[in-house]
């Protein structure tokens, strides 16, 4: 009997085995007080004399991919380093697996000094938690210290100094700021013009100005897959922001409209959307490898001429797929369409415009921190007048000269000897073409867009009223957030299916109000009403 | 008492006699606690609310309330069914292949073609399970290589991921294509050890080549078929999520949403580590019940068995 006990447990343990094991790791308690306070605010004269070290953990940007492989040998990196004279030791997580990288940095709870990461969009629980967990410091009282730079700008700048903060007035990263309202609208629909010209018809402005376009691109210019868009990692995930949908007055997410929050999927409008692109997928108008169409057959769409039309970014999305259609039409130029509407004159409802204080790109300083004085002075740096130069150009008579006042980048950036596209070559010098912990200059993105399809489209995109209709950057309570999460997770998996299984035709539109039905089943009322909180207390901060 | 007593006289003078047979299996033993019994410890978060920062010790217990979480979640049936199901197929069309192979290959009697075979076979064993769904994921495309030749034959082609109802054949059948090679080679080197003369005595008594299969080849093999099949119970709820997660969109979910997939998408990437090993936890005791019983009805039916 013993021995049939001792064997049996055995076998358990040996197939335990399998279970997620974790090391226990050094309890480490937040201690925001390193610093002692010395009431008034330090300048901080760069180089910093320190003969200490500090790590940072952050992903290095994907324009990088296949150029260089660490931050050490990427000239910014090096140069951050000699002009705040601080040294870094960098440690990034393999390029599209941050979250889970991240994750099992924390589950480990080894953690660097600083870290580059969105707290508000991939952060299960939003700053406020990850400051009350005690992974990051709560930087108020640092700021006030030894962050001259950064306090100033926020306070000359109370709307930004809004959202960079939390619902309790806490500071918890070195934020990314887009400096200029040009800044904030870099994607939209993008067609091509010389088809449209070749066809006798205008730039697509209403949904049946699109349907008749597309179904002229199939039928007159044999287009396989007319319209095709990115749809990883989630179905239609450049039409998120309202591209289409926004036209029935819907997005794919939360938006407030009359004092009230709505989810754009159980709406009216949504189902009016999969009504019309069911029947574009059925007449053969949209790719129909659509639900696992990725970055790269999108972009060999486009080059071969099998997509004439998609929704994509300025850069990466005109800049990237310009010389790919040229390479195989010399005549093909891409222009920039406005969000579709569905009666002509009308302003959409809906369209990508990104908040001024952008998630991504910010850089929170650990309870694991050495020197946690040392950190923010060293990030403050960012956003000081010479350092403001630095991020967003690089160094003088290298990567930009100045002509009169004006930066201008060198031909190493644009016309870049090694063949590098603008974009990689930018991000080797200088983080403007991505985001960092600094204020983004306009300047660069006159630039950055070289062609004038780029710039317009800037214009083009802009005229929508998602500025009245999108919510700024709210979160949960510590407390709500992972009910909120396990919600959302549900529902989010079930608008997935849903859409695609409607618009491919695999389900009747009819289904829709069942969805509908299962959406509040599955407590879709009770995350609004966080969500309505959250706001509240957004707009109280 | 007494007992324990002559157990360590037997055990030391054991040592005295085995010594470096003794110090060789530190290593080993070392191995296993390190990093197999040593991370089991871990599994207690199953049951806690677990935060890096308050340590394993240091979290709050909540008791079960992980795994009720689980089993009441909106999609648990459905993942469970289809875990179920696609380890089922796995097993029952998958597991029979490198057999019928092996058996297949052993009846070739040119050296070289027997190689070629082989080789070719288990070539897709080593090429990595990213470039494997690639690869099928462009061959199922709507103008992939096997709809050009499904409409070359006249019929509509069409793209076969976005079919909640193909993917279960397409995973089983892509498995079978990774695994046939590299699993037969057990097979093939368990047939070596078959007694020649067996055939011999076959052949005089004037039995077909399909009779000597049936009963010398088969029989031999079957020791170790019951050895894998018994392992594979063990395993059958661990359905490879990499290849899963590389192959599924929200269309096929219905069909190929597994637990492992489910736990990725809601445990690793949501931060819930106590929630995840809820749910290894569970995932292990199903597997540890079911190759109890595997093995169990496999020493009664068959005298064969792992223990």
């Amino acid at each position: 009997m013993k021995r049939k006990v001792l064997s049996t447990s055995l076998m358990i343990l040996l197939l335990g085995t399998t279970i997620l094991g974790c090391s226990s790791g050094d309890s480490k308690t937040g201690d925001a007080d390193k610093g002692t306070p010395s009431g008034s605010t330090e300048a901080t004269t760069y180089p910093i004399q320190t003969d200490k070290t500090l790590t940072y953990w952050g992903e290095i940007n994907g324009n990088l991919i296949g150029v260089k492989n660490s931050h050490s040998e990427i000239p910014f990196f090096q140069k951050w380093q000699e002009k705040t004279g601080v040294p870094l030791k960098f440690t990034a997580p393999p390029t599209g697996q941050v979250r889970e990288s991240f994750n099992v940095m924390l589950a480990s709870g080894d953690l660097p000094d600083m870290l580059e990461y969105n707290f508000i969009g991939d952060f299960p629980g939003g700053p406020e938690k990850a400051i009350n967990d005690g992974y990051i410091l709560k930087l108020n009282d640092l700021i006030d210290q030894y962050a001259p730079n950064l306090k100033k700008y926020l306070q000359d700048n109370p709307d930004i100094d809004k959202m960079v903060k939390t619902d309790s007035g806490s500071y918890y990263v070195f934020p990314f700021i887009r400096g200029d309202e040009y800044l904030r609208v870099f994607q939209g629909p993008i067609i091509r013009k010389d088809w449209l010209d070749e066809l006798g018809l205008p730039v697509p402005e209403t949904i049946d100005e699109w349907t008749t376009t597309l179904r002229a691109f199939k039928e007159k210019k044999g287009a396989a897959a007319p319209f095709s868009v990115v749809s990883k990692p989630r179905f239609f995930n450049d039409s998120g922001n309202g591209a289409f949908l926004g036209a029935f007055g819907v997005n794919r997410g939360f938006y407030q409209e009359d004092g009230q929050i709505k989810f754009g999927p159980a709406e009216e409008g949504f189902k009016e959307y999969l009504t019309l692109f069911q029947e574009w997928y059925k007449e053969g108008l949209i790719d129909k490898n659509i639900s696992t169409a990725d970055t790269k057959s999108v972009d060999g769409n486009l080059a071969s001429g099998a997509t004439g039309a998609s929704v994509g970014n300025a850069g990466g999305g005109i800049g990237k797929w310009q010389p790919l259609v040229e390479a195989n039409d010399p005549d093909a130029v891409l222009v920039a369409a406005p969000y579709p509407v569905l009666n002509k004159g009308d302003i959409p409802k809906f369209g990508q415009l990104n908040q001024g204080y952008a998630s991504e790109g910010t850089v929170a300083i650990t309870t694991a921190a050495k020197d946690p004085e040392l950190a923010v002075r060293m990030l403050d740096y960012g956003y000081s007048e010479e350092g403001h130069m630095f991020f967003n150009f690089g160094e003088e008579g290298v990567s930009y000269n100045m002509e009169g006042d004006y930066p201008k980048f060198t031909d190493l950036l644009l016309k870049n000897p090694d063949k590098l596209a603008p974009a990689q070559a930018i991000s080797l010098y200088a983080r403007s073409s991505y985001n960092g912990p600094f204020v983004q200059d306009k300047r660069y993105a006159e630039q950055f867009f070289a062609l004038q399809t780029q710039r317009d489209a800037i214009d083009i995109w802009k005229n929508t009223q998602a500025a009245k209709y999108n919510l700024p950057s709210i979160t949960p309570t510590p407390e709500e957030s992972s009910e909120y999460a396990t919600i959302m997770n549900d529902i989010n998996t079930l608008v997935d299916e849903m859409t695609i299984k409607i618009i491919l035709g695999n389900e009747s539109v009819d289904q829709f109000e069942s969805y509908v039905a299962k959406m509040k089943s599955l407590h879709l009322d009770r995350a609004i009403e966080i969500q309505t909180a959250a706001l509240e207390r957004y707009n109280n901060r | 008492m007494s007992n324990r007593q002559s157990f360590r006289s037997r055990f030391v003078r054991d040592f005295m006699m085995n010594k470096y047979l003794y110090i060789m299996m530190i290593p080993v033993i070392g191995y296993y606690l390190i990093f197999h019994y040593g991370p089991m410890y871990g599994a207690i978060i199953a049951f806690k609310d677990y935060s890096p920062m308050k340590g394993i010790l240091g979290s709050d217990w909540v008791g079960l309330k992980h795994f009720e979480e689980f089993f009441n979640s909106y999609y648990f049936l459905r993942v469970l069914k289809n875990t179920l199901l696609i380890s089922l197929y796995t097993l029952l069309f998958e597991f029979p292949a490198p057999i019928i192979l092996a058996l297949l290959i052993n009846e070739v009697r040119k050296r070289t073609f027997k190689r070629v075979v082989q080789t070719i076979t288990y070539m897709p064993y080593f090429i990595s399970l990213v470039v494997i769904c690639g690869i099928i994921t462009d061959f199922t495309n709507a103008d992939g290589l096997i709809n050009r030749l499904i409409m070359m034959l006249g019929y509509d082609g069409q793209a076969m991921l976005q079919k909640p109802e193909l993917f279960r054949p397409i995973y089983v059948l892509s498995e079978i294509w990774q695994r046939i090679g590299w699993e037969s080679i057990i097979y093939i080197a368990a047939l070596m050890s078959i007694d020649l003369e067996q055939y011999e005595a076959a052949k005089i008594d004037g039995a077909s080549r399909l009779k000597q299969m049936f009963h010398i080849t088969l029989p031999g093999l079957l020791p170790i078929i019951t050895i894998m099949f018994i392992l594979r119970m063990g395993n059958m709820l661990n359905v490879g999520f990499e290849k899963i997660i590389l192959l599924y969109n929200p269309v096929t979910y219905e069909t190929a949403d597994v637990i492992s997939s489910f736990v990725y998408r809601k445990g690793l990437l949501e931060f819930g580590w106590s929630f995840s090993s809820a749910v290894g936890l569970f995932n292990s005791v199903i597997n540890l019940v079911l190759l109890i019983s595997a093995n169990y009805i496999s020493r009664r039916v068959s005298q064969n068995s792992l223990w």
